[in-house]
């Protein structure tokens, strides 16, 4: 992109490395400076995979009842209103994504568009933030592995065991890609294409019950029992369940034809788990009455299949429940390892950091930087909290994407050419970035303060670490 | 090569031997992997063109962005030093160097962006003399000729058409009787030229029994299909089981 030479080193004296340049439009391979060939191998099915696999872990297996509690049936409005601001953001970050098909995503966006200091920021902060990401994942992991070993009558006494069961899988995962899985990506088809069964089944299923088809009477309720503040501050709270659109973005540089399928995968897989967000809601509420739902806390889901399905429902939600949050964690665990791949290929971390193990072809430093804190992190097992910092400091990405559309758009450089260009962007960046911004406002006191001072963190690092660094290719 | 052995130049030069166009190989090869290029095998290749390409496969988890990094100068030395081997021979060869997921997709799209004629599948092999075709389905005639007559061109041994009638449709005899024909037709000594057929359930099980008896084995791709979707390409499969290198020729 830019020729100019970047000059400036990090403390270590390493300065970026130049990246691979996509070939023409529709090609399926990039090319390095020195000529070699990396393939494109990830499709639009596989795209979506990624976006829906990492989402639908939380919305629909650790939300609701969560989400019943503090906003009452209004809480599918919360979803809905979380749905409208991925939106606006995956919007802005596809035109982004088309221009600078690369791996990295919004850090390598932000870092391009607004210069070094917020890409550090944002780079260092979203790996932590898939970090308390994953953590969250594993969490809601252990309390399905534990509410299925009740189911099956193992007695478990006053043991940790959600946590145990947590921390064993996140040891697990991360050995898994430490070590190589082959073909994870085609099992995550699966994976994700089994969820998508179940619940259709289930929700279509619980939602023809709940219009009265089936003759029994579901209690009518207040829509909005605790007034509007709840609905948006619930919008905060479950907003985690649509991080994962803009992973896609962290892969773009294995995607196929990225001009085409970025967009699609991105706000498609959006629009997939946001109606079955809604719907999930919807058919919960209308079985239960959230004040019942708020009751049975992050299972709430295996006891609306209960109630429709018998045993042999609420074990399918359970097998469902296991299955998307492992999908969701191992897919966070993944994308972290190319967060901190884009941010320390460009030097602003070690560049150690992006070391590739020979015999196993794997990224282990990276992977470790990933595996490492989520195991701290889950050991504190506190589920809000976690999923809470993980969207602050997504969030703050998120926003900053829409302000780099806005940036490159007002000055677009040369090279500048997406595929894929936002309607009316000013709009839409615009009211994306404020609406990211705004869902902050609505979070934990102690969620905001713990996500401000990892940002500050990243900001301090900079600063010491590279801040003679000079990137490749900013504005 | 020895003083008194023609140049390839001179081979394709010589009127006797009527090339229709001269043929392609891509030949892939592992190279982080320690795969290489038995010397046999480079001196059979040398009269075709070729193209090598360099390839390391990386699991899903690791960007190949990322694995180029770190890996891209050591594959391109192996790649080069291999390269070298051919230029011995007198053969200049493009050389390409690529990171994938996927190895069979690299090697279909560099096959197609190149227009190989054939795809080399390798295996160790000694000194080549005896080369074999199978035949038990629909194959580029001309592509094949093209081919077989370039590489035994200007070196003694046989071919053996050999063709495989698993008891479909397939006329083996009369795609052996055109082979033979159309070799004859590009100018290779009748008299290097056996035919045989024979009847069997299985072609590739056939083939991989018979391998011993033959250097190189050259055959078609057969197509897509319900056993290749299951088990790969039947030239897959007998590139794994035959003890020879086999030189798939592309649709």
């Amino acid at each position: 992109m830019g020729t100019e030479r970047p000059e400036g080193t990090n403390r270590a004296g390493e300065s970026p490395e130049a990246g691979a340049l996509p070939t023409e439009a529709g090609s399926d391979t990039s090319v390095t400076e020195e000529g070699s060939e990396l393939e494109r191998s990830i499709g639009l099915v596989g795209g979506v995979s990624i976006g829906v696999g990492t989402m639908i872990g939380a919305g629909i297996f650790v939300f609701p009842g969560l989400a019943a509690g503090e906003a009452g049936p209004a809480a599918a409005a919360s979803f809905a209103i979380g749905a409208v601001i991925a939106l606006l953001v995956a919007l802005p970050a596809s035109e982004l994504a088309t221009a600078m098909p690369k791996s990295g995503g919004g850090y390598y966006y932000i870092s391009r568009a607004l210069g070094s200091l917020p890409g550090a920021v944002v780079g260092i902060s979203i790996w932590l933030g898939l970090v308390f990401a994953t953590a969250f994942y594993l969490v809601s992991f252990g309390s399905y592995a534990a509410a299925l070993l009740a189911e099956a009558g193992i007695p478990i006494g006053g043991l940790p065991v959600v946590d145990t069961l947590a921390l064993g899988f996140g040891l697990l995962l991360t050995a898994l890609n430490l070590f190589g899985t082959e073909n994870a990506a085609k099992l995550q088809n699966y994976v994700v294409g089994l969820l998508l069964t179940i619940l259709v089944i289930f929700l279509g299923y619980g939602g023809l019950d709940a219009l009265g088809v089936f003759g029994t009477t579901s209690t009518p309720e207040t829509f909005m029992p605790f007034g509007l503040m709840s609905v948006f501050s619930t919008a905060a709270l479950v907003f985690t369940s649509y991080l994962g659109f803009a992973q896609v973005a962290t892969v773009a540089g294995d995607i196929k034809d990225p001009g085409r399928n970025l967009p699609l995968a991105m706000v498609g897989s959006v629009l997939i788990v946001a109606v079955l967000y809604v719907a999930t809601i919807f058919v919960a509420t209308s079985a239960f009455g959230s004040g019942r739902l708020s009751g049975f806390g992050e299972t709430a889901i295996v006891e609306v299949a209960r109630a429709f399905g018998g045993d042999v429902g609420a074990l399918a939600i359970l097998l469902g429940g296991l299955l998307a949050t492992v999908s969701s964690a191992n897919a966070s665990i993944l994308s972290t390892s190319r967060a901190v791949f884009a941010v320390s290929k460009d030097a602003l971390l070690p560049q150690f950091a992006s070391r590739v193990n020979l015999q196993y072809g794997t990224p282990h430093v990276a992977l470790s930087m990933a595996g490492g804190p989520v195991l701290v992190l889950v050991g504190l097992g506190e589920v809000e909290l976690l999923a809470e910092v993980a969207s602050f400091l997504h969030l703050v990405m998120y926003g900053l994407i829409c302000v780099a559309l806005l940036a490159m758009r007002r000055d677009e450089p040369e090279w500048y050419d997406p595929e894929f260009r936002v309607p009316a962007y000013r709009l839409v960046a615009g009211v994306g970035a404020l609406a990211s911004f705004g869902l902050i406002a609505f979070m934990e006191r102690e969620s905001q303060v713990i996500g401000a001072a990892i940002m500050l963190a990243a900001a301090g690092w900079y600063k010491y670490y590279a801040d003679d660094v000079q990137l490749r290719g900013v504005l | 090569m020895s003083e008194n052995e023609p140049t390839p130049a001179e081979i394709m030069a010589e009127a006797s031997f009527a090339i229709r166009e001269p043929p392609k190989v891509l030949v892939p090869v592992e190279v982080l992997e320690g795969e290489s290029v038995s010397a046999s095998l480079v001196e059979f290749l040398a009269p075709a063109e070729v193209v090598l390409l360099g390839y390391h496969v990386l699991p899903e988890q690791t960007p190949t962005e990322q694995a180029s990094m770190q890996f891209e100068d050591r594959a391109r030395t192996a790649i080069d030093d291999i390269a070298a081997a051919f230029r011995e021979e007198g053969r200049e060869v493009e050389t390409r160097v690529a990171f994938t997921h996927d190895r069979d997709a690299t090697v279909d799209r560099v096959a197609a962006e190149t227009d190989a004629t054939a795809v080399l599948l390798p295996n160790p092999v000694g000194a080549v003399e005896d080369v074999v075709v199978p035949i038990r389905g629909a194959i580029d005639v001309d592509r094949l000729a093209d081919l077989v007559a370039t590489l035994l061109a200007g070196r003694e041994g046989s071919v053996t058409l050999w063709g495989i009638d698993t008891g479909g449709e397939f006329d083996a005899a009369a795609a052996v009787e055109r082979a033979r024909e159309t070799l004859a037709e590009r100018g290779l000594a009748t008299d290097r030229v056996r035919t045989e057929i024979t009847e069997t359930d299985s072609a590739v099980r056939a083939v991989v029994d018979r391998s011993g008896e033959f250097d190189v084995i050259v055959m078609g791709e057969g197509g897509p299909g319900l056993l290749s979707s299951l088990f790969g390409d039947p030239a897959e499969r007998v590139a794994e089981g035959a003890v020879a290198p086999v030189l798939v020729v592309r649709d």
